[in-house]
């Protein structure tokens, strides 16, 4: 049960210019889970790493409950950090793996026994105690390196690319491990990915970094509907980005004039939408209604992705394969853009 | 000729012939010949019925044992000594500091300088006649030059110790080294995190990995000072000799009859060191990762 809090967080490396983290504040409410979502390379790592002790601020501060922890050793922090290739030690046993937070708190061997068979039957790997974790697939690999952290209670649990090694069908079902352990237990996670669906899949809420320094905080939704700038929507995989100018009801560009949701911002800007918001015909209510030509069409089993073209503007939408008969290079497609996909930034 | 035509198990079996041949004949021809002369067996001047009188004046001789016990204390504490100095330095060389190149470079050296030249230095600096003996005088800390401590010659074996350590530190310490740092310094990192203190994350976490390498190495050390020649031949006391010097002595003695005792005392030597081996890598392998 701890509310994390960094502060201003700068770590400059030595022989480096410019900081691996420039000035990074985070709150992170007990009992959530965050993550840390940005390219590799941004800070991500360098982050976790000194929240668990592992590595030394330049400057900035990470406080639990409000008390700084700084000047606290790694292994009396309360911070577990699951590490992206698990690095199960390799000549253990699972169940030593497991087991070694306890050990090396010297707790009974008989308990040590118990709870890491309740620890695994909880990551549902009742029966591998006695493999060596060169004969465990890596999803379960990853299952025992989370019950490994788990098993001495951390009050703050971090997690490096949690599913990024693992196949599709895998993820969710590990999403749904660390989200039913996490809530159960009530720890305060933090994890680190590189893939916005990952983060969006698992977080409550996302903090976008990018070039060292954060972008956007806030529950994932937010980064399709309302992402802050151009590289942040770029970053969720937005493609459309139209210049022009607001009065904060209409937008005013070479689509035309499009009406705006409440709240949209004034002046100069660019106009947003996401490809999967962009609909075929012209709508109920003929609202923000244009008339398009298809430039290309890339069929891709579940969706279709289509480049069209409004006059000189490329739209780049994301379609239902089936919605029509076919689609056609050539073609004139009618689209719609409703007024509360839009967004200005 | 086209070699595409070859199976792959024909061309590896030709390109490991010339290693082949050099193991087989010198190590395996000199090892039977030893064997056989060990043996009393010698066709060539008229021995054709094997006994075992050589084995049997080796293990009666009352100075085999001592210099047995001799020979094991020189290579035990050397290695020990060497393999615990040697993770000790690449501790602190594997970090990064201002000067590590040099520092590095520094401790590999003497790799390159013979064993012979090595104990010579010993020679030089420990003797009772040596430099230190000298200084010690020259500064009266010591009456005469003869009363600085035996280094050298001494019972103890110190001064071969002294060497083989001085030498083996960097053999072990850049084997080790290497190792630590294929590692790196992930596994310590989840140790510490998952509450493991400093030397907890060592003894459970690093030396388990490091593990297999220090083995190797140390069993290299091990065999070598075991059954090397030259360190005690020159560093040594006259008795009891370490065993090689004393299987020498019996090979180059003036009476002939001496020589398969020699040739027995040699094959003892491997026998032994290849026993105790096993013994080590067995039980220090259930020790360190049990």
């Amino acid at each position: 049960m701890t509310h994390v809090s960094i502060k201003e967080l700068t770590k400059v490396y030595p022989g480096a210019t410019t900081p691996s983290l420039d000035r990074l504040s985070l709150e992170i409410p007990t009992g959530e889970l965050t993550a840390l979502l940005g390219p590799s390379g941004c800070g991500k790592t360098t982050t976790m790493k000194m929240i668990a002790g592992l590595l030394e601020p330049t400057s900035g501060d990470v406080t639990f409950d409000g008390r700084s922890v700084l000047r606290d050793k790694p292994e009396d922090r309360g911070v577990v950090m699951v590490f992206q290739n698990y690095l199960l030690f390799p000549y253990m046993s699972v169940a030593d793996n497991v087991g070694f937070g306890l050990k090396m708190r010297k707790k009974d061997p008989a308990e040590i026994k118990r709870r890491v068979g309740e620890m695994l039957e909880l990551v549902k790997l009742p029966d591998l105690g006695d493999r060596k974790p060169s004969a465990l697939s890596g999803g379960q690999q990853q299952r025992v390196a989370l019950a490994r952290a788990l098993i001495v209670q951390p009050n703050v649990l971090l997690l490096d690319e949690p599913l990024s090694n693992l196949d599709a069908h895998l993820r969710f079902e590990m999403r749904d491990l660390i989200r039913s352990l996490q809530q159960e237990m009530g720890i305060t996670t933090i994890f680190v990915t590189h893939d916005q669906e990952e983060a969006v899949v698992l977080a409550d809420r996302v903090a976008l970094i990018l070039d060292g320094q954060m972008k956007q905080y806030d529950r994932a939704d937010v980064f399709y509907k309302r992402p802050i700038d151009e590289a942040t929507a770029r970053f969720f995989g937005g493609h459309n980005f139209i210049p022009g100018t607001s009065d904060g009801h209409v937008f005013d560009c070479a689509l035309g004039k499009l009406s705006l949701p409440e709240g949209a911002t004034t002046g100069a800007g660019k106009l947003t939408f996401r490809p999967e918001n962009v609909r075929i015909g012209a709508g109920p209510d003929a609202q923000n209604a244009l008339t398009s030509t298809i430039a290309e069409v890339i069929y891709l089993g579940t969706q279709t992705r289509l480049k069209l073209r409004v006059g000189e503007t490329e739209v780049d939408a994301v379609v239902n394969p089936n919605e029509i008969e076919s689609y056609a290079v050539g073609d004139t497609l009618p689209i719609h853009l409703p007024s509360a996909t839009l967004w200005v930034i | 000729m086209e070699v595409g035509h070859l199976s792959d198990r024909t061309k590896i079996f030709l390109l490991l012939l010339p290693a082949m041949f050099i193991i087989v004949v010198l190590f395996f021809g000199g090892l039977m010949i030893g064997l056989m002369r060990s043996f009393n067996y010698m066709p060539v001047i008229g021995l054709t019925e094997p006994d075992l009188s050589a084995y049997i004046s080796v293990f009666t001789d009352r100075e085999f044992y001592l210099s047995f016990l001799l020979t094991f204390h020189i290579a035990f504490t050397s290695t020990v000594i060497s393999s615990i100095l040697a993770i000790g330095a690449a501790l602190l060389l594997r970090r990064s500091f201002v000067g590590r190149s040099i520092v590095n470079f520094l401790f590999q050296l003497n790799l390159t300088v013979p064993h012979l030249v090595g104990a010579i230095g010993m020679l030089y600096l420990f003797s009772q006649s040596g430099s230190f003996a000298r200084l010690a005088h020259e500064f009266g800390m010591i009456a005469r030059p003869s009363d600085f401590p035996a280094l050298v010659f001494d019972p103890y074996a110190i001064g071969i110790i002294l060497q083989y350590v001085w030498k083996e530190i960097p053999f072990i310490g850049v084997i080790v080294l290497a190792n630590m740092q294929s590692i790196g310094e992930d596994y310590e990192s989840v140790a510490r995190s998952l509450g493991a203190s400093k030397w907890q994350t060592f003894r459970y976490v690093l030396l388990p990995l490091i593990f297999p390498g220090v083995l190797s190495a140390s069993v290299m050390v091990f065999a070598f000072t075991f059954g090397a020649y030259e360190i005690p031949a020159i560093l040594g006391a006259n008795f009891p000799a370490a065993l090689p010097v004393l299987a020498y002595r019996k090979y180059t003695d003036v009476d002939l009859a001496a020589r398969p005792e020699a040739m027995a005392m040699a094959i003892v030597i491997a026998l032994l060191s290849a026993v105790m081996i096993y013994f080590y890598v067995r039980y220090s392998r259930r020790r360190i990762r049990g």
